[in-house]
């Protein structure tokens, strides 16, 4: 295993490029946007052949990417409502399940019909599913009842689909690692300040580094796939593209409620899906309309909402000990905007702004959904490729992304497994997620920025039920020596991720995770006095200077 | 701490004492340095001077209802109560001392092996961790401690060195096992020859408090000896504590001597009245639900942190062992701001208590005549804050444990 060569400013230019010691980068294609879409983008157009650019503003898989519940979705969630989508879900699952195995597990999925459920939708969902290629079976409800022994035991009706959980971080760093293994050059923490033109040809972009240096990146092609921030990078560009901003919260529990994806039979609506992934167990979602993708909040109405839901999906759901809340904001696009957000078509767009607003060599991909990425991402290069006047084949849906050739899904208890071979060779420093010494220094050498957040992205470092209270102080420690961070560097990223990890934990704090919460305080404010650190107040991170929570 | 610190001394005024527990409380997480205030909210120097004007401003804290004369005899008490080592220092005065992070964390009576750290008279310290403990990290510590100024004026010249004595090849060893592992004076001469190879000069060595479980006061001065420098302890952070082990095991042993019981995995489950007058607890043990009857009662469960008091998803807060009403922000009002070091307002929910530390209604009146709180479980401090939880919990557990002796006669 190589590890991936994600470069930092100072790093020498990769092959197929012109270098940037002078703050000037140039390339055949050039990427906005660091989630899913973008690097699903990066790695197509560097598989072509292409010498390939990606910027993004924080750290990879920070915006919506990293904010959904891990549904890998088989299409069926779509099936009645919007086809187009559901055919894309089930074609791409296949795909996703060929060339990213180690970034899935194959819990299965499962559509019931609890009480509050139109009873006939099943037999709409089954024809959904069979018009549009979905495997659906139908088992009798003491059949899903002993699958899942916590459901609700007075569902009617139960359809088994092929949905699993996929790990979003996993699969984005995997897809960065082999872009950069085929020549693309990866920037995060590089934030787009200005589009430059040509006449009416985009001629790439101005953006500001990590360390506040101006970098100038010119392509022959520029595509924006920021999101739900696809809007204002138009804008910069003189072109106008209309992005509903949808948000949708998720919940977490400590542990995993049930061990197969369950959704309810109806349309779909808030708070309709319970996703086992990893070690805990996500409800979600809900999708209300904001106005900015940076600048919303998390109510305690729609912390009740999903309670309540997943209390008609799986009973005593609301006294599980809860974790967590966070959102996402989803990229709905539509010319003609509707007022219901969760009306506009989950399929995605490419636009050429060439067409559309008179503006060459840029592309807007928007819309879709995170598994579809690859799908997104061939559509884009292949316009790409018509922009250039090139024909070059996609090759994504065959070639495996690293880690994942061996074509075996992940399972909940290979992390156990690689700990048992190590158990007494190697320090566990985040006993919740079982990460080893090990890994978190690999994974910190890897790494340009000194983040804990950006840690625990890769490694699902502070994710489980103490959030963060034994292994914070850990990490510094060993982050502040395998970095060589200054005393100062290593204080800011322990009161940063103190104060990121707050932030999902506060809104719905009670029971044992608000025990949980006094013992972590007791351990750093009580204990180690971390409030008088010679730190000031703590430095906003980019990722966490909004109100929102992960 | 508040339970054992009345029940120790009730037992030993000859009263019959039964301590019921439903674990072993926070005791044994704890430092176990008695922090009496620390920060209100400008560092404080002397906490007998600051209490007085800290009562004044803060008229619900337990330390409102704490005179100065029944804090010290209190450290007093405890001075004499702990014979596995000695306890130093009192509230005329802060020490400052390093903690696991380097921040100079001020405390008034602590451990004889911690004492060492303080950096008000500190000379050069080189700050030394076990390659075999993730809990403490030298590096990180030295470095921090390097921006503390001595009372002179002058900065601390900390340098840290990590010691590696041989560990049966575990490379993961907790604080426990390893002060078990310092017990052992094979592994000790260990550890002291890499000390002396990495000592220069004057200077003081700084270790984390796994320095013996048992024998904590020998294994310090042989170590010491051995070296030949001043040796201090720096408490770990993440459970377990070994000070706190430490002294929750002495004031164990003092309350068996003096003929108390100590009931372990009971938990009280709510009053036992007779025409409305509390006679006793309702205990719940294994599968049984027994009531223990008596004639007072002291309520040292707790705070938030133990469970005593509980916040249900609602956001109603309620004290689970005798369903006395807690003084909290109540469901839809704010208990918690977006900040983590914000003062979130549910930090001091807890019980109001009258000057004799009996738990009162809205009226101000006791609940029950004959039950008195103790600890964490009376609202109005922010402890982790101000450093001042061991000084609250041993103080009202003082003060608890005297209002009966004066109902006893």
């Amino acid at each position: 295993m190589t590890p991936a060569a994600i470069s930092h400013p100072s790093a020498a230019g990769q092959p197929g490029l012109a270098g940037s010691a002078d703050g000037r980068i140039e390339c055949e294609v050039l990427v906005l946007g660091g989630g899913s879409t973008g690097v699903g983008v990066a790695r197509d157009a560097a598989m072509r052949g292409f010498s390939t650019v990606l910027v993004e503003r924080g750290d990879l898989a920070t915006g919506t990417t990293g904010r959904f519940h891990g549904l890998l979705h088989s299409g069926g969630r779509y099936a009645v409502k919007d086809p187009q989508a559901a055919r894309e879900c089930i074609a791409e699952n296949i795909v996703l399940r060929r060339i990213a195995a180690d970034c899935i597990e194959d819990t299965g999925g499962l559509f019931v019909t609890t009480p509050i459920d139109d009873p006939d939708y099943a037999d709409r969902f089954i024809k959904g599913c069979q018009d549009t290629g979905i495997p659906v079976e139908e088992i009798p409800v003491a059949e899903a009842l002993r699958r899942e022994p916590r459901l609700n035991r007075r569902i009617t009706r139960a359809l088994v689909v092929p949905d699993g959980t996929i790990d979003a971080w996993k699969t984005v760093w995997t897809c960065a690692r082999s872009a950069t293994e085929y020549g693309a050059r990866i920037l995060p923490y590089h934030e787009v300040i200005a589009v430059t033109s040509d006449g009416d040809q985009v001629t790439g972009i101005v953006a500001c580094g990590p360390d506040g240096e101006q970098v100038q990146i010119r392509a022959q092609v520029t595509v924006n796939a920021t999101g739900a921030w696809a809007g204002r990078i138009a804008a910069m560009a003189g072109c106008r593209v209309d992005i509903r901003p949808g948000k949708g919260i998720m919940l977490a529990t400590n542990h995993r409620l049930v061990q197969t994806v369950v959704n309810r039979c109806d349309m779909p609506a808030d708070g309709d899906i319970l996703v086992p992934v990893r070690t805990v167990s996500v409800i979600g979602t809900t999708d209300i309309a904001v106005p900015d993708p940076d600048d919303w909040a998390i109510t305690r109405a729609e912390i009740d909402q999903m309670l309540e839901a997943g209390e008609n999906l799986v009973p005593g759901f609301a006294a599980a000990r809860a974790l967590r809340v966070w959102g996402g904001v989803r990229p709905l696009f539509q010319d003609h905007a509707p007022a219901e957000t969760r009306d506009v078509t989950r399929a995605h767009a490419v636009l050429d702004h060439r067409a559309r607003d008179g503006v060459g060599a840029f592309l807007t991909i928007t819309g879709g959904k995170f598994c579809t990425l690859r799908l997104m991402a061939q559509d884009t290069v292949d316009a790409v490729c018509k922009v250039l006047g090139v024909t070059r084949p996609c090759r994504t849906a065959d070639e495996p992304l690293p880690d994942s050739q061996h074509r075996r899904f992940y399972q909940l208890g290979s992390r156990l497994a690689e700990r048992e071979r190590t158990l007494l060779d190697e320090q566990l420093i985040c006993e919740c997620e079982l990460v080893g010494r090990g890994r978190l220094e690999e994974e910190m050498t890897r790494r340009p920025s000194p983040s804990l957040d950006d840690l625990r992205r890769a490694l699902r470092l502070g994710m489980g039920p103490c959030q963060g209270g034994f292994c914070t102080y850990r990490a510094t420690g060993i982050m502040h020596q395998t970095k060589r961070l200054s005393a100062a560097e290593a204080d800011r990223a322990l009161i940063a991720f103190l104060e990121e990890r707050w932030k999902g934990v506060h809104p719905l704090l009670h029971g044992d995770q608000l025990r949980q919460a006094w013992l972590d305080n007791w351990i750093f404010q009580g204990v180690l006095d971390v409030e008088h650190l010679p730190v000031a107040a703590p430095a906003q991170q980019q990722e966490s200077a909004t109100g929102h929570a992960t | 701490m508040a339970g054992l610190t009345a029940a120790v001394r009730l037992a030993e005024a000859g009263l019959r004492v039964v301590t019921v527990a439903k674990g072993y409380g926070s005791l044994r997480l704890s430092p176990a340095t008695i922090d009496i205030l620390g920060y209100c909210p400008d560092r404080v120097d002397s906490p007998a001077q600051a209490l007085p004007g800290f009562a004044e401003t803060h008229p619900e804290h337990p330390y409102a209802l704490i005179s100065p004369a029944m804090l010290a005899m209190s450290v007093q008490w405890l001075k004499e109560h702990v014979d596995t080592y000695t306890y130093v220092g009192d509230p005329s005065a802060n020490m400052l001392l390093p903690t696991a992070i380097g921040v100079p964390r001020p405390s008034a009576v602590v451990p004889e092996t911690m004492a060492g750290g303080d950096v008000r008279d500190a000379g050069p310290v080189v700050i030394a961790g076990l390659g075999v403990l993730k809990d403490f990290h030298p590096t990180l510590a030295a470095e921090n401690l390097q921006a503390a100024t001595t009372a002179y004026g002058r900065a601390v010249a900390a340098r840290p060195v990590l010691l590696n004595p041989p560990a049966d090849g575990q490379a993961d060893v907790g604080a426990l096992a390893l002060a078990r592992r310092f017990e052992d004076a094979a592994f000790r001469g260990a550890v002291a020859a890499e000390l002396r190879a990495a000592v220069r000069g004057d200077e003081a060595i700084g270790l984390p408090a796994v320095l013996g479980i048992d024998q904590a006061r020998s294994v310090w001065t042989e170590l010491q000896q051995a070296v030949g420098r001043p040796v201090f302890e720096i408490p770990t952070a993440v459970p377990p504590s070994v000070p706190g082990m430490r002294l929750a095991r002495a004031l164990q042993d003092r309350l068996r001597r003096a003929g108390g019981r100590f009931v372990l995995g009971a938990q009280a489950t709510g009053p036992e009245l007779r025409n409305g007058k509390l006679v006793g607890v309702r205990i719940r043990s294994a599968a049984r639900q027994t009531p223990r009857m008596c004639r007072w009662l002291v309520l040292a469960t707790g705070g938030l942190a133990s469970g005593d008091i509980e916040v249900d998803v609602s956001g109603s807060v309620s004290e689970q062992a005798l369903g006395l009403p807690v003084h909290a922000p109540g469901p839809g009002e704010i208990g918690f701001l977006p900040s983590y070091l914000g003062d979130h307002p549910m930090e001091t929910a807890g019980l109001r208590v009258d000057r004799s530390l009996r738990p009162v209604g809205p009226d101000g009146e006791p609940v029950y005549p004959n039950v008195y709180a103790a600890g964490a479980v009376i609202g109005g401090a922010r402890p982790w804050r101000e450093k001042s939880g061991d000084g609250i919990s041993l103080s009202t557990g003082y003060l608890a444990a005297d209002a009966i002796l004066k109902e006893a006669g």
